[in-house]
């Protein structure tokens, strides 16, 4: 049998959670042996292979369309879209803007900064992404395992990949399910 | 009894119970937020909801009372897919965002109970309505878009503190936990006592001191008492690395039942005063450092040869009381040996006591029982304050409060009747309050005149005792330290109505000091050299004062205070969270305090420090404190 395809992408999140899947350290090896790692934001592959693979895994939210895109790419290409992190399980602490809404966030990050002088402006050009509310990644697409954590802990990363890997949904609980 | 099967498991629980206590009763955890043991059923989180065989919906168990032969269901998959469906609703209606709340991973009763449940997630797209955040107040924020709607707060307000300052405003997803009629927390009437805060399942109402100090799994927990009064709540002293993070009331306290007053909770954590971490000896006029042989033996010469006044604080433990005792009165044969109260809160009970020869004082559960309370001269918003509370939270039951004070008392606006009187006319008013009582009415007239509080209301009062089946006299010290005939005087009045009778007392340690006879005046007749036990106790204004002109000072203390101008030698000693010792509170409840924190390497505890005292001095001390609490009747029964 092939070894099962697994791809990762980050979206509106801050890289932890991917720092944490390299904090399970040498047990990355045996994930190597189970599964077949194809693109990721650390390896030189940068899309999901268009053949599809068995499991994405998707760090962040969805903050603007850049990340819609490669969110709806992930899902189409994935039998298994994992929702890695707070951020994409909930909105995680970018969430936070949504209680103040984009035009004030964005006008206290260009514009009021203690560092920002008088030429400070929200960036308009027409070719960034457009901004939207930072969403979970349930919002957008269906999302078929969520691994909650702030970041999840190596552990319970650890766990979900050799579920994955080895053909399973993976459970968690106890001391592997923390929202923090 | 009702006999009903919950999970298949046959119960037996008196009628009344709640389903879920007839859970509880039989081991089937049912998982809760509003609900909390010290509180009434809430009804408002809807977890703890369970399928009743005959029932149209699901029922909340916290507020469903048992039935005969009941069939309940608390794990079926209807019930675990409403719980999960409950949770997802309250996580989806505010800022439940984990990763930047306080109590996140560990201290959440909402995030424990999504756990308990394996949820990875919350199907809903959250309201990210933002809800006011208040951080007026000196010790809590209030955050409202942590707040579940649980109320626990506003009952504990209510109904274990008595002051209903918390409440909500609005409906549905607009409600909004507010103080008063809308103010901020911090200018409200919030008593500071910080139940709230202690009852809240989530990051809603928290801490300011301790906020991101650690959970309580990270922290170590002391079940101690607090030192603050003579009420002698008892308290969890939770530290982290022998810092001290923050205090809460055990809820299985038998004095508080987890409540705390602003005192007891918040001295401590806020403890501004400096510590004396060093003994000091006076050399050539200036305090110097001196190591404890050295700062002993400074003392001891001091001390040996001369006419000693000996002052102790009632905030040390009753071995360190027995040991002081021993020392100077018993070792140095010094006729004036005291402590800072020097008796105004105990003697005129102390004496009642021996000319009845039996003690006459009630219990603080007494209140709970009450239907009329009576308080003379004390106001409880300002010293005893859990007392207080027990007053404050019977009163919505329709218990009647009478006041018989000489100025204004913070419970006058709660009280049926307040009398106020002339000072020094004591046993005038009791007079007046039982004249009007037996009908003689004839003296009514002259006592009015001598107290200034006129018939009618003599007779007001005297309705009120009359109607009264449970009365409670609660006596604070300034109504009986000034007329030797004032308790006596009361307790006839108490005999006369049938009352239980409880005096407030002072200090932590007020009853251990009157059995020690630590309880006379310290007037000072040449004497020639002062000790002072201060321990951690603030001197005040007056005591400063009248310490200002002695010939000599040997000052044992925690903290730097004006008392150190004149003393000649210092012994630095631990806090009251740093040593071991026993307490008897005010009504006779011999209780332990336990150390949470090491004091600093060269700070020793009270009795460390009069025991090395008197070995220098060699004066034998033993260890007889329990024995001799009872060489003297107390007005209170004393007993752990």
């Amino acid at each position: 049998m092939a070894k099962p395809k697994i791809s990762s992408d980050w979206l509106c999140g801050c890289a932890g959670c991917h720092m944490s899947l390299l904090d399970i350290d040498e047990r990355i090896a045996l994930i190597a042996e189970l599964a077949d790692l194809r693109s990721t934001p650390i390896t030189d592959l940068k899309e999901p292979d268009e053949e599809g693979v068995d499991v994405g895994i998707l760090e962040g939210g969805i903050n603007n369309s850049a990340n819609e895109e490669v969110a709806r790419k992930m899902r189409e290409r994935a039998k298994i879209l994992v929702a890695l992190g707070d951020c994409a399980v909930f909105g995680g602490v970018p969430a936070m803007r949504n209680f103040c809404g984009i035009e004030e966030a964005l006008k206290r990050a260009y514009v009021e900064t203690e560092s920002t002088d008088e030429s400070g402006a929200v960036p308009d050009d027409p070719e960034l992404a457009k901004m939207t509310r930072a969403r979970a990644l349930q919002e957008v697409v269906p999302v078929d395992v969520h691994v909650p954590g702030c970041p999840p802990s190596a552990d319970t990363i650890f766990h979900v990949l050799s579920e994955l890997a080895q053909g399973r949904r993976p459970e968690l609980k106890d001391e592997l399910l923390h929202w923090h | 009894m009702v006999t009903l099967t919950i999970d298949g498991k046959t119960v037996e629980v008196p009628e009344g119970t709640t389903v879920l206590n007839a859970a509880r009763a039989a081991g089937i955890e049912i998982p809760t937020l509003c609900d909390h043991p010290e509180l009434t059923p809430y009804g408002g989180c809807r977890l703890c909801l369970v399928e009743i065989e005959g029932a149209r919906t699901l029922m909340t168990s916290c507020t469903v009372p048992v039935g005969s032969n009941m069939k309940v269901q608390t794990k079926s998959p209807k019930v675990l897919a409403a719980r999960k469906f409950v949770l997802s609703l309250i996580f989806s209606e505010r800022n439940h965002f984990c990763p930047y709340c306080q109590v996140s991973g560990g201290d959440c009763d909402l995030q424990n109970s999504a756990y308990e449940l394996d949820m990875t997630h919350w199907p809903l797209i959250p309201n990210y309505s933002p809800y006011p955040v208040d951080a007026s107040h000196k010790y809590i924020v209030l955050d409202n878009n942590r707040c579940i709607l649980c109320r626990r707060c506003v009952r504990a307000c209510g109904e274990l503190v008595g002051n209903h300052t918390l409440g909500f405003e609005e409906r549905g997803a607009k409600s909004t936990l507010i103080a008063d009629l809308g103010v901020p927390l911090g200018e409200s009437t919030c008593v500071s006592c910080g139940t709230c805060v202690q009852v809240c399942p989530t990051g809603a109402l928290i801490d300011r001191w301790s906020a991101y100090r650690g959970h309580r799994v990270d922290l170590d927990i002391t079940q101690s008492i607090c030192g603050g009064c003579s009420v002698g709540c008892s308290v969890e002293v939770l530290t982290r690395d022998n810092n001290l993070v923050r205090v809460e009331g055990d809820w299985e306290g038998p004095v508080n039942g987890g409540v705390l007053c602003e005192r007891g909770r918040y001295s401590a954590v806020s403890e501004q005063r400096e510590r004396i971490t060093t003994p000091l000896v006076r050399k050539n006029g200036a305090l110097e450092p001196a190591t404890w042989e050295e700062a002993l033996a400074a003392a001891a010469g001091r001390l040996q040869n001369r006419e000693v006044a000996a002052l102790a604080s009632t905030r040390l433990s009753a071995e360190a009381l027995y040991i002081f005792k021993k020392l100077f009165a018993d070792g140095l044969k010094s006729g004036l040996v005291t402590t800072f109260e020097e008796g105004y809160t105990t003697a005129a009970a102390s004496e009642l006591a021996a000319a009845r020869g039996a003690g006459f004082e009630g219990k603080l559960e007494d209140l709970k029982s009450a239907d009329t309370v009576v308080i003379f001269g004390d106001d409880l918003t300002v010293e005893h304050r859990v007392a207080g509370f027990f007053v404050k939270r019977i009163l919505p039951n329709g218990v009647r409060l009478l006041l018989v004070d000489t100025g204004a008392n913070g419970l006058d606006g709660l009280s049926d009747l307040s009398l106020k009187y002339e000072p020094g006319k004591e046993v005038d008013v009791l007079r007046g309050i039982a004249s009007a009582i037996i009908g003689k009415e004839e003296s009514l007239a002259s006592l009015a005149a001598s107290t200034g509080i006129d018939a009618q209301s003599f007779q007001q009062a005297a309705e009120l005792l009359k109607a009264a089946e449970k009365p409670v006299l609660v006596f604070g010290a300034r109504f009986v330290a000034q007329q030797p005939q004032a308790l006596p005087t009361l307790m006839d009045l108490a005999d006369l109505t049938g009352a239980k009778v409880l005096g407030t007392k002072g200090g932590a340690n007020s009853v251990t000091a009157a059995q020690y006879q630590l309880d006379s005046p310290f007037a000072l007749n040449g004497h020639q050299v002062i000790y002072a036990a201060l321990g951690d106790e603030d001197p005040s204004e007056d005591w400063v004062s009248r310490l200002s002109n002695v010939p000599g000072l040997v000052l044992q203390a925690s903290y730097v205070s004006p008392l150190m101008d004149k003393a000649d030698v210092v012994l630095p000693v631990a806090n009251f969270q740093e040593q071991d010792g026993h307490f008897v509170n005010l009504e006779g409840r011999l209780q332990t305090a336990r150390h949470a924190l090491q004091p600093a390497a060269d700070v020793r505890t009270n009795v460390e420090a009069l025991t090395g005292l008197a070995a220098v001095l060699g004066v034998t001390v033993d260890d007889g404190w329990q024995e001799a609490l009872a060489e003297r009747l107390s007005s209170v029964a004393i007993a752990a």
